[in-house]
């Protein structure tokens, strides 16, 4: 028994092994690190305790890169969920070629994220597509381009990143659809009820886990939006968000890792609250409807 | 024949014994371009040719995040022997004791070579300027041109160039009077100071101790600069700037000598004109950086890498590099005055430019400074504040930043 415990723990051991060095052995390091003056250029540090998390409170940057990123999440989240739940229900129907339909709205999503934002670059630029499309409805576009406008910088990632996922969540919210019963459907529809009304007492609460699996996955990505800001914008016109301030910190101008490490652990900790109001807040209407 | 065999055996490991008993120097640089990285290799080989005791192992790096790997490299200590470095990377490394002091080893080259500003901190020279970098005023002549200026002509002061830009703007062709860069970090910076250096403006007094970049001057030079832009400016990043000049849209760019590289390269036709940058007294000032060859302070291998370092920079190599470039700027006096440079309009211009060229100081809180400046001309460009407003907080954060400073 004993020597199949020890094999046992042998098969496991590389996975182990990668898990201690590669992960919790990091975390806990910039956990560490996080509470001192830690520069990658600078000989020794020293010990400054919460002095890190309270210069970021005072930081207009990391206020400001938060701030931003509240927004890109409240503004994609919503977006996002609603936009690719109407693309899976109708892609759920029959009809001739829909195979491609779902083919193509789900392609941008594994597509690399640097190269649709070069696209896109090149779509919001002065005179590019986008602001032809504007010109052609009676708009003015921005003078410079989308891009280069604090107004419309980070409206136009955005829209660009729920162009970009909603291919991959109408895929599980399809999935989930297909996991419902038709018998619920068809005892519905000998009670009379409208197609309204199946949607929402039938289709709605049945998604309900994978709603909340596709917001819950979909808040913790919008809250580490990075690669689109990165080559998009650089941070400028007020697009700067969490991580690219982390990156900023910590791997540019003075390798700050010390304050870029309390910045990543303070994020972390936001994510984490928030996808645990996410879980309480679904369970709590479970409870009071579904 | 024991005894032979192992006679034998020892001949073999002293003969392999003195094979590794080459030293090898490691060097990290970031010439990867199919264009000149076998210029890169032929010279390693023509070093090694020349000296049978030394083997150059190179490591190409990216500008894309060869920086950071270098900082890591040093704070892990697995920094190689000798190092390319940006010029702007000198302060911080040297004030933490990165790299190696080469005073002793450059002073019989103190006149021989331009940039040594760049590369001494705290009063000792931590590097080799190797192949320097500047800004000059890139015009299409086809487009001046169009406006009615005299054939030839030629801004040599500011109030020139806007009159000239302008006079492209109300063309309404089009066309653009004036190429502006867009905030774009690393890049804005380097835009802007030489028209704010040829206003008359500087970033600091001379005992480099107080920031006074929002003097009357400095504002005189950023609002000059935001005329341009508002009035007559194409706005994109460095690139697309480029590009809309190479395609005919923009009247005046500043720009390096990379741009001539891409004009021969993919063959533009385009009326070019360069000029040194105009200033109320001709010429203006401009930019200066480079690529510095730099020793680690910690190998062991520092002779060897010195060695290596002066035959790379040595006038026939530089003449050798910039030829296979294309590019204009080789710190070698005695490189510049080389008949190829003297053959081209152009790569004239960019030699004369490095005599007026002014470097960023050396200071480990560049790159800090660095970013308040491009955030000030940043905010006044695209109107988040006036351009007093905007250069009078940058002068506070300055003056915190280095009142506060520690290496």
């Amino acid at each position: 028994m004993p020597n199949r415990k020890l094999v046992s723990f042998l098969y496991g051991l590389p996975w182990l092994l990668t898990f201690v060095i590669f992960w919790a052995f990091p975390l806990l390091y910039s956990f560490v690190i996080g509470f001192t003056d830690y520069r990658l250029l600078q000989r020794g540090y020293s010990w400054v305790g919460w002095g890190n998390y309270v210069a970021l409170f005072h930081d207009p940057a990391f206020l400001s890169a938060l701030k931003n990123t509240f927004i890109f999440v409240i503004g994609t989240i919503p977006a996002t969920t609603v936009i690719s739940l109407l693309l899976a229900l109708m892609v759920n129907r029959r009809f001739r070629g829909r195979g491609l339909f779902r083919a193509g709205y789900f392609v941008p999503s594994i597509t690399s994220m640097v190269v649709v934002a070069l696209v896109f670059t090149h779509l919001f630029s002065r005179g590019g597509y986008v602001a032809m499309l504007a010109q052609m409805v009676g708009l003015t576009p921005p003078a410079n381009g989308f891009l280069y406008d604090s107004g419309t910088a980070l409206a136009s990632i955005m829209a660009m990143d729920v162009w970009m996922a909603v291919g991959y969540y109408m895929l599980i919210f399809l999935a989930g659809l297909k996991s419902i019963p038709d018998e619920l459907y068809e005892a519905a529809e000998i009670n009379g009820a409208s197609s309204l009304r199946q949607f929402v007492s039938i289709t709605l609460p049945l998604l309900k886990p994978v709603t909340l699996f596709i917001i819950v996955i979909n808040s913790i990505k919008s809250f580490q939006v990075f690669t689109e800001i990165f080559v998009m914008t650089r941070g400028k016109f007020d697009t700067s968000s969490a991580v690219y301030f982390v990156y900023e910190k910590g791997l540019t101008t003075r390798y700050d890792f010390g304050y870029a490490s309390a910045a990543a652990y303070l994020l972390f900790v936001i994510i984490g609250l928030l996808s645990l109001a996410q879980f309480a807040l679904f369970r709590q209407r479970k409870k009071l409807s579904w | 024949m024991r005894y032979l065999f192992v006679l034998a055996l020892l001949c073999i490991v002293s003969a392999c014994g003195s094979a590794v008993a080459k030293e090898t120097v490691e060097w990290w640089q970031f010439w990867t371009d199919p264009g000149i990285k076998p210029t890169i290799e032929a010279m390693i080989r023509d070093f090694e040719a020349a000296n049978p005791d030394i083997q150059i192992k190179v490591t190409d790096l990216t500008w894309s995040d060869g920086q950071e790997k270098i900082v890591i490299a040093f704070n892990a200590g697995t920094a190689p022997d000798m190092l390319e470095v940006g010029s702007d990377w000198i302060a911080q490394l040297a004030a933490n004791g990165y790299l190696s002091d080469l005073s002793a080893h450059i002073a019989p080259d103190s006149n021989r070579f331009k940039g040594w500003g760049m590369v001494t901190y705290d009063g000792k020279v931590y590097g080799k300027p190797w192949i320097l970098g500047t800004r000059v005023l890139f015009g299409n002549r086809d487009i001046i041109n169009q406006t009615g200026a005299a054939p030839g002509f030629v801004p040599v002061t500011l109030t020139q160039l806007q009159k000239s830009a302008l006079a492209i703007q109300k063309m309404r062709k089009g066309e653009y009077g004036w190429g502006s860069n867009t905030a774009e970090k690393h890049r804005l910076y380097k835009k802007f100071l030489p028209i704010f250096w040829s206003f008359g403006a500087q970033l600091f007094t001379d005992d480099n101790r107080y920031c006074v970049i929002s003097s009357d001057k400095g504002i005189a030079a950023l609002t000059y600069y935001k005329y341009l832009n508002d009035s007559c400016g194409y706005v994109a990043d460095q690139r697309g700037v480029e590009d809309a000049f190479l395609d005919g849209k923009i009247g005046y760019i500043i720009s390096g000598d990379w741009l001539l590289k891409r004009i021969e390269l993919e063959n533009r036709k385009i009326n070019l004109m360069t000029t040194l940058i105009p200033g109320p007294k001709y010429p203006g000032k401009s930019f200066l950086g480079g690529e510095i060859l730099v020793v680690n302070e910690q190998s062991k291998r520092r002779e060897a890498a010195l060695k290596f370092i002066d035959f790379l920079t040595s006038p026939a190599n530089q003449v050798r590099f910039c030829k296979a470039n294309r590019s204009a700027n080789p710190s070698s006096v005695e490189a510049q005055a080389d008949p190829y440079f003297a053959g081209n309009p152009h790569l004239v211009t960019f030699i004369k430019q490095i005599n007026s060229a002014i470097c960023p100081p050396v200071d480990p809180d560049w790159p800090l400074i660095e970013d308040v400046i491009e955030k000030a001309v940043e905010d006044a460009l695209f109107g988040r504040r006036l351009v007093a407003t905007a250069l009078r907080d940058a002068q506070i954060q300055i003056t915190a930043l280095k009142s506060h400073a520690k290496p």
